[in-house]
C-alpha cells in the first residue's frame, strides 16, 4: 500500500470495527536544523518522520492515538485497540459528528513552495547571518536555522480525503556585545524569496550594539514601546487562550468575554491561515474542515473563540476550522497594522521604555490575566522620543487585559515572528502601550 | 532485544567504517497512555507510540545528528548518511573541533519493574479515579462555600525503552516506566475572587505510585487550603522580614537558580539564543554564591524519582552531583563534549527526551540538601515574617540571576506561630541575594514533579525538584501588584 493511502484505509477499518466517526491524519516531514553559538556551528540535525494520528468516536465515547510504526499489522492492531478502548471509556457530555464533506479547498493552500533542505545551502545562510551580526558590531552570535517541508494527508468518515504541503525557513539569531548587552532578531518565511538571514543578523547586531553598557532600570509604570518579538508573545497569549477548550478549562483570561471590549479599539487580531505563502498557511484543519479567516478581536471587541466541532457543539456555535482534534488552536495570527512609523511611535514617549524581546511569561492566574515576563536583549530608556540609555534587570509584572486596554498605537510595518518563545506564527507591528508596570529584584 | 542490539551494532560499526571519530545509536521507544478530564467530562483517552532511532556522529570535529522512525536497514543506512552529511557540510563553520571526553562508560541493563503494571488498570478504572478526585475537589471547596468552576486533569503512564550504543564501547539497555498526574483548578468566591493552582505529581515506577498518592485525598487537602486562602487571606505584609520557604518553592529555586546555572553547555553559550546563558563562568568553581547553609545536589540515582536513570544517553554512569556545597559552586553538570572542554570526566547528565532529539545536558532530580533543624525550630525563631508554601507565577532571567516567585498558599508568622493566610506575597530577588539570606534548613525533604524545558527543538524532560523548609533572614517581600 502506498503510504498516502493509509488514512483512507484507516477510516475504512474504523467503520468496519464499529466507530461512529473516525479521522486519520498522516504527517510526513523532513526538517534540517543547524544550531550555532560563539559564531560557530555546534550541531547539524536532519529529521525524517512519518506519523499517523487517529481519532475515533463511538457516539459520545472518544479515544485518540498517535503511532509511527506504519506497518499494516500495527495500524490494524491500533485501530482495533482504539475502538475497544473508546467503547470502554466514560461517555463525554456531547456528541458532535465529524463535519460532513467532501469540501473544496483553496488550491493555493494545498501546495507549498520549494525550500532548500540541503545542509550546504543552509550552512551558507548561517554564515551570512553571523557575518551580518558581526559587521553590525556584535562580538559573537548564537542561534538556530531550520528548514522544513511536510505533507499532511487526511481522511475522515465525513468523506474528507485531502492532502496539503507545508514548508518554511526560520532563522533565530542572538547577537552579543557583552554578556549583558544583546540583541535578538528573526527571519521567518514561508517561501525562500521572503527569507533574509543578513537582515536578521544585522538587526540583532544593531540592537546589541545599542544595548551596550546597560544600567539597572528603575521600577515603575512607563509608557512602553513593545518590539514585534514582545508583542507577538502577547498576541500569542490572546490567540492561544481564545481556544474554546482552554476557555472551558478556565485557562484563559477571555472566559465570558465574548462581545466585550477586551482591548483598545486600535487592536484587531485575525487568525488567517488563508494567507498563501505564509508560514502558518493551511487549507484544512484536523477534522478536514476548510480553514478560514477568523476575526478574534475586532477594534477591541472579542468576537469569537476558536472551535473544533466538539467545542462548537458545546458552546452552541459553528466550527471555526481550528481543530486540533482535542484542543482548537490558532494557525497564523495577524495583527492589523496601525498608521505610525517607528519614529512616530517613539516620538509619543516623553519618558518611557522600549523593550525588544522577552521570555518566560508565566501567569499568577490565567482567569484574571495577572502575569509577569522578563524583558531580555535590548531594553532602552526613551526620553523625549529618543533612546538615551540601555536598561537591565527589569521585569514586566502586569495584567494581560490591562495591557491590551492600554494599547495607544500600533506601527504600520509588520514582521513575522516565530521562535523558541513564540509558538504560533504571528505577523505583528510595534505596539505602544501606556502604564506598563515594571518591577525589579529587591535584593 | 537482540534485533535492537544488531541494529545498534550495525549503525555504530558502519559509522566507524565511514570514518566517524565517534558514533552513537539510540533506539528509543515511548509508549504512552493518557486521560484528559475536564469539568467532570472525560475529553479523551489517548495512547501514543513514538519509536525510532537517533544517530549522532562526530566527523572532523563536527557533530551531526539524524533521526528516523523507519527502522528497515535501508532507512537506517540513509539516516546514517544524513548524519554524516549534516556533520560534514557544516564542518567549515566549526572552528574549535568537538571531541568526546571521558566518562565511566557502562555495559548494563537497567530495567525498572513496576509492582503494579499499567496494563492491569484499564481506562475505566483510571477514569473512575479521576472522577472521584474531581468530586473531592468540588466537595472540599463547598464546605467553604467556594466554587470550582474549572478543573482540568491529566493522568499519563508511559514506558520508555532505550538501547544506547557508542563506538567506544558503551551499551546500555533500559526500560523505565513513569506515571504523572497534572491538575489546574480554578477556585471562585464572590468576595475572595479567583485563585488558580497547578499540581504536578510524577514518579518512576508502576501504578503503585498512583495508589500511594491517593489523588482524592491530595486534591481534597489542596482545595481546602486554597479555599481558606481565598476567603481568609489578608493583604501580604511588605518590607524586610524573615521568610520560610516550603519544599515546593525550595525545589523550584534549586532547579532554576542552581541547576540551570550549573549546566556546562549554558556556560559555553550553547543555549544562548533559546533558554539563555548563566551568570556562572567556566572558572566559577569555588565561587561563593550563598551562605554556608546552602547545599544543592542533582541526583538521578534516586529510586522512584521522576528524573531517575543510572546511565545517561551517552552511556556514562550517573551519580549524585553536589552543585553548591556550603554556599560555594562545587561542580557543573556535564556531558562528554563539555567534559572534554573543561578537562574533567563527564558526570552523566546527557539525556534525550525522544528518539528524534539529540542528548543534551539536563538536570535530573535537583534539590536542596536537608539541614539540622526540625521544621518547628525554623519557625520558633521567627518573630515576624511569612511562610510561603506554594506558588503559581514564577520566572527567572536568561542569565539565571533575577527571579520572581509569587506565593499562592502563604501565611503570616508571628512569634514563631503560623497565623492567617496572606495573599500573593512577592519574592523578587537575585540568585546570590536569595542564597546568601539562607540561615537554616530543616531535616525534612519533599519532592515535586516537573518537566524541564530546554533545547531546540524543545525537549521537555521529567525531573524532580525538592528540598526541605529553609529560612531566609531579612529579605524584602513585596505585596500584590497594584
Amino acid at each position: 500500500m502506498n503510504v498516502k493511502e493509509i488514512p483512507s484505509y484507516i477510516v475504512d477499518l474504523g467503520r468496519k470495527y464499529g466507530a461512529t466517526d473516525i479521522a486519520a491524519k498522516l504527517i510526513e516531514s523532513q526538517k534540517v536544523m543547524i544550531r550555532f553559538s560563539n559564531n560557530e556551528v555546534t550541531i547539524s540535525k536532519i529529521f525524517h518522520e512519518a506519523t499517523i494520528e487517529i481519532f475515533v468516536m463511538v457516539e459520545k465515547h472518544r479515544a485518540a492515538t498517535s503511532i509511527n510504526t506504519l506497518s499494516i499489522k500495527n495500524i490494524e492492531r491500533n485501530v482495533k485497540t482504539l475502538i475497544r478502548v473508546a467503547k470502554m471509556t466514560t461517555p463525554a457530555d456531547v456528541y458532535a459528528p465529524l463535519p460532513k464533506g467532501p469540501f473544496s479547498y483553496d488550491p493555493r493552500l494545498l501546495k507549498a513552495p520549494e525550500v532548500p533542505l540541503d545542509p550546504e545551502t543552509l550552512s551558507s545562510y548561517v554564515e551570512r547571518a553571523i557575518n551580518s551580526a558581526l559587521e553590525s558590531g556584535a562580538k559573537r552570535a548564537a542561534g538556530t536555522l531550520s528548514a522544513f517541508k511536510s505533507e499532511i494527508s487526511i481522511a475522515t468518515s465525513g468523506e474528507v480525503y485531502a492532502s496539503q504541503e507545508k514548508a518554511g525557513l526560520e532563522l533565530s539569531i542572538r547577537a552579543f556585545i557583552s554578556d549583558v548587552a544583546t540583541g535578538h532578531f528573526l527571519s521567518i518565511a514561508g517561501k525562500p524569496e521572503d527569507f533574509n538571514p543578513e537582515e536578521a543578523g544585522r538587526v540583532a547586531g544593531e540592537i546589541a550594539r545599542a544595548a551596550d553598557n546597560p544600567v539597572p532600570g528603575e521600577p515603575g509604570k512607563y509608557m512602553t514601546l513593545l518590539g514585534p518579538m514582545v508583542f507577538a508573545d502577547i498576541v500569542n497569549q490572546v490567540g492561544i487562550l481564545s481556544s474554546a477548550f482552554l476557555v472551558d478549562a478556565g485557562q484563559s483570561f477571555l472566559v465570558d468575554k465574548i462581545g466585550e471590549k477586551i482591548s483598545s479599539e486600535k487592536f484587531t487580531l485575525v487568525d488567517d491561515p488563508t494567507l498563501a505563502g505564509s508560514i502558518g498557511a493551511r487549507a484544512f484543519d484536523d477534522e478536514g474542515v476548510p480553514t478560514r479567516r477568523n476575526i478574534i478581536v475586532e477594534n477591541g471587541v472579542l468576537k469569537t473563540y476558536l472551535h473544533n466541532s466538539i467545542t462548537a457543539k458545546k458552546f452552541g456555535k459553528e466550527t471555526t476550522g481550528n481543530a486540533g482534534i482535542i484542543v482548537p488552536t490558532p494557525w497564523n495570527l495577524i495583527v492589523e497594522p496601525g498608521g505610525k512609523s517607528f519614529e512616530e511611535l517613539s516620538a509619543q514617549i516623553d519618558d518611557g521604555i522600549y523593550v525588544t524581546n522577552d521570555w518566560y511569561l508565566r501567569y499568577q492566574n490565567y482567569r484574571t490575566g495577572d502575569f509577569s515576563t522578563l524583558p531580555r536583549d535590548g531594553i532602552f530608556r526613551i526620553r523625549r522620543g529618543e533612546i538615551v540609555s540601555s536598561f537591565r534587570e527589569l521585569r514586566i509584572s502586569d495584567n494581560m487585559l490591562r495591557i491590551l486596554q492600554n494599547i495607544v498605537d500600533l506601527g504600520r510595518s509588520r514582521v513575522w515572528i516565530k521562535w523558541w518563545e513564540v509558538e504560533i506564527p504571528s505577523l505583528v507591528p510595534h505596539a505602544l502601550i501606556s502604564e506598563v508596570n515594571f518591577t525589579k529584584p529587591l535584593i | 532485544m537482540s534485533s535492537l542490539e544488531d541494529l545498534a551494532e550495525f549503525i555504530v560499526e558502519s559509522a566507524v567504517g565511514m570514518g566517524a571519530e565517534y558514533a552513537e545509536a539510540r533506539l528509543h521507544t515511548d509508549l504512552r497512555e493518557s486521560i484528559i478530564f475536564k469539568n467532570n467530562v472525560l475529553e479523551a483517552f489517548t495512547f501514543e507510540e513514538s519509536r525510532g532511532v537517533g544517530i549522532r556522529v562526530l566527523v572532523d570535529g563536527s557533530l551531526g545528528f539524524a533521526s528516523t522512525n523507519r527502522l528497515r536497514k535501508d532507512d537506517i543506512k540513509k539516516a546514517l548518511k544524513q548524519a554524516f552529511k549534516a556533520a560534514k557540510s557544516t564542518s567549515k563553520l566549526v572552528k574549535h573541533k568537538i571531541s568526546m571526553g571521558k566518562g565511566e562508560l557502562g555495559n548494563e541493563k537497567v530495567i525498572v519493574k513496576p509492582r503494579v503494571s499499567f496494563t492491569s488498570v484499564d481506562p475505566e478504572a483510571r477514569t473512575s479515579l479521576i472522577k472521584e478526585t474531581d468530586e473531592e475537589i468540588i466537595s472540599s471547596a463547598s464546605t467553604f462555600d467556594v466554587k470550582v468552576p474549572a478543573r482540568i486533569m491529566t493522568l499519563d503512564t508511559w514506558i520508555t525503552e532505550k538501547l544506547v550504543k557508542t563506538s567506544d564501547g558503551a551499551s546500555i539497555y533500559s526500560v523505565t516506566p513513569r506515571i504523572a498526574f497534572f491538575a489546574l483548578i480554578t477556585l471562585f468566591h464572590p468576595q475572595g475572587g479567583l485563585l488558580q493552582r497547578y499540581i504536578n505529581l510524577g514518579e518512576t515506577g508502576g501504578w503503585e505510585a498512583c495508589e500511594r498518592w491517593n489523588l482524592p485525598r491530595i486534591l481534597h487537602e489542596e482545595t481546602s487550603a486554597l479555599a481558606r486562602v481565598l476567603i481568609e487571606a489578608k493583604k501580604s505584609p511588605a518590607g524586610e522580614m524573615d521568610v520560610i520557604l516550603g519544599p515546593e518553592i525550595v525545589g523550584i529555586v534549586s532547579h532554576e537558580s542552581c541547576g540551570h546555572p550549573c549546566e556546562a553547555d549554558r556556560i559555553l553559550g550553547r543555549e544562548a539564543a533559546q533558554a539563555g546563558e548563566t551568570f556562572l563562568k567556566s572558572d566559577s568553581i569555588g565561587l561563593r554564591v550563598g551562605s554556608k547553609y546552602v547545599n544543592v545536589a542533582d541526583d538521578p540515582t534516586i529510586k522512584g524519582s521522576f528524573g531517575f536513570y543510572l546511565y545517561d544517553d551517552e552511556g556514562v554512569k550517573a551519580r549524585r552531583r553536589i552543585l553548591i556545597k556550603e554556599g560555594v559552586i562545587n561542580e557543573f553538570l556535564h556531558n562528554r563534549e563539555t567534559a572534554s572542554i573543561f578537562g574533567v570526566m563527564s558526570n552523566g547528565a546527557s539525556r534525550a527526551v525522544a528518539y528524534n532529539r539529540e542528548p543534551i545536558i539536563r538536570m535530573s532530580n535537583t534539590f536542596f540538601l536537608p539541614g539540622d533543624y526540625s521544621k518547628d525550630e525554623l519557625f520558633e525563631d521567627v518573630k515576624e515574617g511569612i511562610y510561603v508554601k506554594s506558588f503559581m507565577e514564577w520566572n527567572i532571567d536568561d542569565r539565571r540571576f533575577n527571579q520572581r516567585y509569587v506565593g499562592l498558599e502563604a501565611y503570616k508568622i508571628e512569634n514563631g506561630e503560623i497565623k492567617n493566610p496572606v495573599r500573593a506575597p512577592v519574592l523578587e530577588m537575585t540568585t546570590i541575594g536569595l542564597w546568601s539570606a539562607v540561615d537554616a534548613a530543616s531535616k525534612d525533604l519533599e519532592f515535586q514533579a516537573a518537566y524541564c524545558g530546554k533545547g531546540d527543538p524543545m525537549q521537555g524532560i521529567p525531573v524532580w525538584t525538592g528540598g526541605p523548609h529553609i529560612r531566609l533572614r531579612k529579605v524584602r517581600v513585596g505585596g500584590m501588584r497594584e
